[in-house]
């Protein structure tokens, strides 16, 4: 609720640049405006009277600046991060600790007596001594038990191998219980985490990167790369202009979802030197582009119908981002993307 | 006065009195033994969903891998818009194709007939036959269903039927 509100006083400020004063914070700018508006009604009277001797003396100018809608198109993280070595040494500690702590397994509610899981069972425990598959060989109820710590280099507090070693034990006790000794059975393993695309560096790929949030970036026909983005037409509000940017840019071949009516973030873009219209008394200045945020459910994007001239895309992570957009625009747009 | 001295009673008069065998200990301080918590033991298990997605969780079952069949990954409410998940009848053993030989296709009426859809383009070339078309086959289906209608109406009144032809 609060970043809307903060986002919409934001907008609020970039949309009044001729009251908006640059050196002054915008808590500040608002109090002053808040009371001129009826505590010093007085003072702004006498503004009023004194101005137009200053308008005489200059033509005035409006300046203005064409307002964009850019989409900042995201694909949330697939699976979860990997751990730090510490929060690796971390929960391998609790295992450890945990078997020392809770109750031993009642082996005799799982497994009948004399039946090839419980001589599975036995002869397993006898190996690893103790019930737990992915804490390696540690006796909870040994002497020694106080020595859980692992030695430099062991593997068993990676994630990886103990999925191993769970798997590993599964296809031991499939082939030690079954009646067929002459096939050995195979169970699958998880998927890798790193994929195709990432192997081949392909980042048009939806299936790449899958810890990372990816945003959707377009190269524009004078080959830099925007976020899609396009200029509001007459009579549209933000989120029309988003859904129709999203369409002629990308195609219509996405299962997207737009999150809110208020922009995330803004990008102000000033030209080199003011284009002066001066049949209308305007100074074009530049461009405002308003970002909404979407999410992108299934499908992918299409240039290949595209009505804006775009070149090519790109789905980045956070950190690919730099190395394809100018440093002005990457800061005004970071704070818009998340950590992961 | 006298209710709150023992409980404000220094260490050094506690170590004397508790030496004395009728002492009886209101309020201890000591540490005692810790007991066990009564937590079952758990185990780390390797869940696999119907797509091929892992997770691991503490689980007292010591079944090391557990794979479903059925979960969110592949059912149609959680996936509306998947194709591979959409009503498509499996008929593996040809059962219904059988009931449908036999009884035709009135029944699921919803579903469209094989060969209407390759009739329709040759239709629009010839309007007025393909209008001609249609309305016998909506006269054969109406009578088909007066049929139908007439055969459930009329079981099991074959025997009343002198009754109450007298009653009339």
């Amino acid at each position: 609720m609060s970043s809307g509100s903060n986002g919409a006083r934001r907008i609020a400020s970039v949309l009044r640049p001729s009251i908006a004063n640059p050196g002054v914070c915008r808590s500040c700018q608002e109090k002053t405006l808040g009371r001129r508006s009826y505590a010093a009604a007085a003072t702004n009277t006498a503004e009023i009277s004194s101005s137009p001797s200053s308008t005489t003396a200059f033509p005035v100018i409006k300046p203005s600046y064409t307002i964009n809608a850019g989409v900042l198109l995201s694909r949330p993280p697939q699976i979860t991060r990997d751990l730090t070595p510490f929060e690796k040494a971390y929960f391998f500690y609790q295992k450890r600790l945990n078997e020392r702590l809770a109750l031993p397994f009642t082996k005799y509610f799982y497994f009948k007596r004399g039946t090839p899981a419980d001589e599975d069972w036995k002869r397993k425990i006898r190996e690893r001594q103790t019930a737990a598959r992915d804490i390696g060989k540690y006796n909870a109820y040994a002497d020694d038990a106080w020595n859980d710590e692992l030695l430099v280099g062991a593997a068993e507090s990676e994630p990886d191998h103990q999925v191993e070693m769970l798997v590993q034990d599964a296809e031991a006790t499939v082939n030690a219980t079954s009646q067929d000794t002459s096939k050995k059975e195979e169970i699958p393993r998880p998927f890798s985490r790193m994929t195709e695309a990432d192997q081949q560096g392909d980042m048009k790929s939806l299936n790449r990167a899958l810890q990372r949030t990816l945003y959707l970036f377009v190269q524009s026909k004078d080959g830099y790369w925007k976020l899609p983005s396009s200029p509001i037409e007459k009579e549209e509000t933000l989120r029309l202009a988003v859904e129709r940017t999203l369409a002629q840019s990308a195609g219509v071949n996405m299962n997207t979802w737009l999150v809110g009516f208020h922009p995330v973030g803004h990008h102000v873009y000033n030209f080199k030197k003011p284009r002066l219209d001066e049949a209308n008394g305007i100074e074009h200045r530049g461009e405002k582009t308003f970002y909404i945020k979407g999410r992108i459910m299934t499908g992918q994007a299409d240039l290949t119908v595209n009505t804006q001239g775009l070149k090519d895309f790109k789905w980045l992570a956070k950190e690919e981002i730099p190395k394809f957009v100018g440093l002005t625009y990457y800061s005004n747009i970071k704070n818009m993307l998340a950590d992961r | 006065m006298s209710l709150t001295t023992p409980l404000r009673r220094s260490a050094a008069t506690t170590a004397r009195v508790s030496t004395s065998t009728t002492f009886i200990c209101s309020q201890c301080r000591h540490a005692t033994l810790l007991r066990r918590p009564k937590r079952p033991y758990t185990f780390t298990q390797l869940i696999t969903l119907s797509d091929g997605s892992t997770f691991t969780q503490r689980t007292t079952s010591p079944a090391p891998v557990y794979r479903s069949t059925r979960d969110t990954r592949n059912s149609l409410l959680w996936n509306p818009s998947s194709s591979k998940l959409l009503n498509i009848e499996d008929d593996e053993a040809g059962r219904l194709a059988a009931f449908r030989a036999k009884f035709g296709r009135s029944w699921d009426a919803n579903t469209p007939v094989e060969g209407e859809e390759a009739k329709t383009p040759t239709d629009k070339k010839d309007g007025k036959q393909s209008e001609e078309e249609a309305a016998a086959e909506a006269a054969a289906a109406q009578e088909e269903e007066d049929n139908l209608l007439d055969l459930i109406s009329s079981f099991g009144q074959d025997e009343h039927d002198g009754r109450s032809g007298k009653k009339k």
